[in-house]
């Protein structure tokens, strides 16, 4: 229980930090704190109910090199906005504004 | 209280420290630690599962890849001034009462976590191997695909920006 709480609130915790951080390095961090939280609860979850370890275990790895895709990909992204730009906040990205 | 709650809650701590840390500190060497600390506090707590090679899979690609790169993108967007960088947020009611009300539904939906214990449910890393290479195959190859994709986007990103 304590896990399913604390696994709950974390990825509360980076939804808010997604919704509320300016910062663009510090939103993707954010992001990294959803993932986290949701593959922990997964693996949690899939244990508890029964599912094979092997499996659960291969699933959540193949979690951690997707994000980590993900992830590289973001701060490449990031990192080219600056570059072309000077832009780091999410404020300074006026083209998709509806 | 067992050995493995008590490490289970522990890790749960630690992820929950780091995660406050990394959603409401300002200083940006801050925000990376607090980063690796919840990071840490997840491979904790796959430990605690009894998944020693998610455990290591997570210290080497989240705390010894990501993590390093969060920090190099840190390094290569320069902040203003010559102050200590701040990472600013607009906090507001709206975001807090969404966050909420997703913690509510997550507390909800998925039903209790139990019967979790060490000895139960130990995972040995060959029997994942197994898995890998045998009924994941596809998955574990398409995943290979998906790394070869994400490398070519970032040259294709980073150069682009160089160019321009």
């Amino acid at each position: 229980m304590t896990l399913a709480i604390g696994c709950a609130a974390i990825f509360a915790l980076g939804l808010y930090g997604v919704l509320t951080r300016r910062d663009l390095i510090a939103i993707v961090v954010s992001a990294e704190l959803m993932i986290g939280a949701a593959n922990v609860q997964l693996v949690a979850l899939a244990l508890s109910r029964g599912a094979d370890g092997a499996f659960v275990s291969s699933f959540a790895l193949l979690v951690i090199v997707a994000m980590a895709a993900e992830t590289a990909v973001g701060l490449a992204i990031i990192v080219s906005a600056w570059r072309r730009g000077k832009r780091e906040q999410i404020d300074d990205f006026r083209e998709v504004t509806g | 209280m067992t050995a493995t709650e008590i490490a289970l809650a522990a890790s749960v701590a630690l992820m929950l420290l780091g995660a406050i840390g990394a959603t409401f500190v300002k200083d940006v060497t801050r925000l990376v630690l607090s980063l690796g600390l919840f990071l840490l506090g997840v491979a904790a707590a796959f430990l605690s599962l009894a998944s020693a090679l998610l455990a290591v899979s997570q210290i080497f690609v989240y705390v010894g890849g990501v993590l390093v790169l969060v920090l190099f993108a840190l390094m290569m967007v320069r902040r203003g001034g010559t102050e200590a960088p701040r990472v600013e947020s607009r906090h507001d009611i709206a975001a807090a009462a969404t966050a909420l009300g997703v913690f509510l539904i997550l507390m909800l939906v998925p039903g209790p976590i139990e019967g979790v214990t060490l000895g139960e449910v130990a995972v040995d890393p060959g029997t994942v191997a197994d898995a890998l290479l045998g009924p994941d195959l596809v998955a574990f190859e398409l995943t290979g695909v998906l790394l070869l994709v994400a490398l070519l986007a970032v040259i294709v990103i980073v150069k682009g920006a160089k160019d321009s």
